[in-house]
């Protein structure tokens, strides 16, 4: 188990929107919504294999992720937008009406 | 891209720059990319405000936006030298530490920019027709969002009438929800209390919030079963001609044939009258 804190930035793509269209229950959009990407040397410095799944915690709640590495600032981690999010995301919006969906530390357990 | 009097070569005759966290393919289409440090979005903003008047900016107030003087001062020079700047923003703003006050400092950047030259900022939505509902909403009440009618008259208070808070905090015991799926992007505490709830749902499609729902109702998909209009992010309306034929009504339909059911009802006041707005429309 790694105490290695991560920001974790759920964001859209224009993958992601495409495959919306093709359906929320499509094997393309599960396997999108559920990967996450990692810098190289994180991802060897916690243990993590290529395409290996990893359980992402924040304070709200726990979602697992099927790791790859791409080209991500290090300590950083980018996940599409979708129901695996959901479970990290807090209700506060600190008066906004926007929750908070980008900048979260996590922590990362290899699965 | 458009050519034009003032910039007769197009697209060599302007200069895009991508300010983001980390390099996404967009730096591929931009001419430079300015990497910032997560969460030093106010920070950046508050800089070149000051500096654009000349105020003095220490280094390591800099430095600690993940960029070089250098580079602030050329993005200053470029800003001012411009005919006409515009700032497209994203949620990178909006849904990180900060939030409003991110967003509103860019929009206070590029109203003082106007000292300099023509700027102007816009927001760039999600997917789909999220432009549409800011706009429409506007017109019909004055505000974009986290409106409350429950008064018999439009309230703006987003964080009290905004859509999560309301879910998150309880507030509704009943949802109706029209061509979104706040069950596949909301915190978990909302889409918890949509199970809770009755809810109702429109959407073409089978969705996570249909899921949840109690009656999901089947309508055509808008733009090609359905006529309808959808407006660009420039908030220009585009009207939409459906290519083909569906079995399924349209949204306005349903919430038309809804709102003559409710109508033959007697209002919940206790004598049975309705409040002067609702009289009105109906």
């Amino acid at each position: 188990m790694t105490t290695k804190r991560f920001i974790l930035n759920s964001s859209r793509s224009s993958q992601q929107g495409a495959l919306i269209n093709v359906g929320k229950e499509s094997p393309e959009y599960l396997a999108l919504t559920n990967s996450m990407t990692m810098a190289q040397k994180d991802m060897a410095e916690i243990g993590l294999a290529e395409g290996q799944m990893a359980m992402v915690r924040t304070e709200f709640g726990e979602a697992p992720f099927k790791c790859e590495s791409g080209k991500v600032p290090e300590g950083m981690i980018f996940v599409p937008y979708g129901p695996p999010t959901c479970k990290l995301m807090g209700g506060d919006t600190g008066g906004t009406g926007m929750p908070t969906s980008k900048g979260w530390e996590v922590e990362v357990v290899p699965l | 891209m458009q050519k034009s009097k003032f910039l007769p070569r197009g697209r060599k005759d302007r200069t895009m720059v991508l300010v983001d966290i980390r390099e996404t393919k967009s730096a591929k289409a931009a001419d430079i990319f300015l990497q910032v440090r997560p969460g030093k979005d106010f920070e950046l903003i508050t800089i070149l405000r000051a500096l654009i008047k000349d105020r003095q900016v220490s280094d390591q107030a800099i430095a600690e936006t993940g960029l070089t003087r250098e580079v602030i001062d050329d993005l200053i020079r470029r800003m001012k030298g411009a005919k006409f700047g515009c700032v497209f923003f994203g949620m990178g703003l909006s849904m990180t530490r900060g939030k409003h006050m991110n967003s509103a400092a860019l929009l206070t950047l590029a109203a003082e920019m106007n000292a300099f030259t023509k700027f102007v900022a816009m927001p760039m939505r999600g997917h789909g027709n999220v432009t549409g509902a800011d706009v429409i909403m506007r017109w019909q009440t004055g505000y974009p969002f986290g409106i409350s009618f429950s008064r018999g008259y439009p309230r703006y208070n987003p964080g009290e009438f905004s859509t999560v808070d309301v879910l998150v905090r309880g507030d509704c015991d009943a949802a109706f929800i029209i061509g979104a799926d706040p069950g596949a992007t909301m915190p978990q505490p909302a889409i918890d209390h949509l199970k809770r709830i009755p809810t109702i749902v429109l959407d073409p499609h089978v969705t996570h919030t249909s899921k949840l729902s109690r009656v999901h109702i089947t309508t055509a998909p808008q733009g090609i079963a359905a006529p309808g209009t959808a407006y660009r992010m420039d908030e220009l309306p585009m009207p939409l001609k459906p290519a083909l034929k569906s079995p399924y009504p349209s949204d306005e339909e349903v919430v038309r044939r809804i709102n003559e059911a409710i109508a033959k009802k007697p209002f919940w006041l206790p004598d049975g009258s309705q409040p002067q707005m609702l009289n009105a429309q109906v």
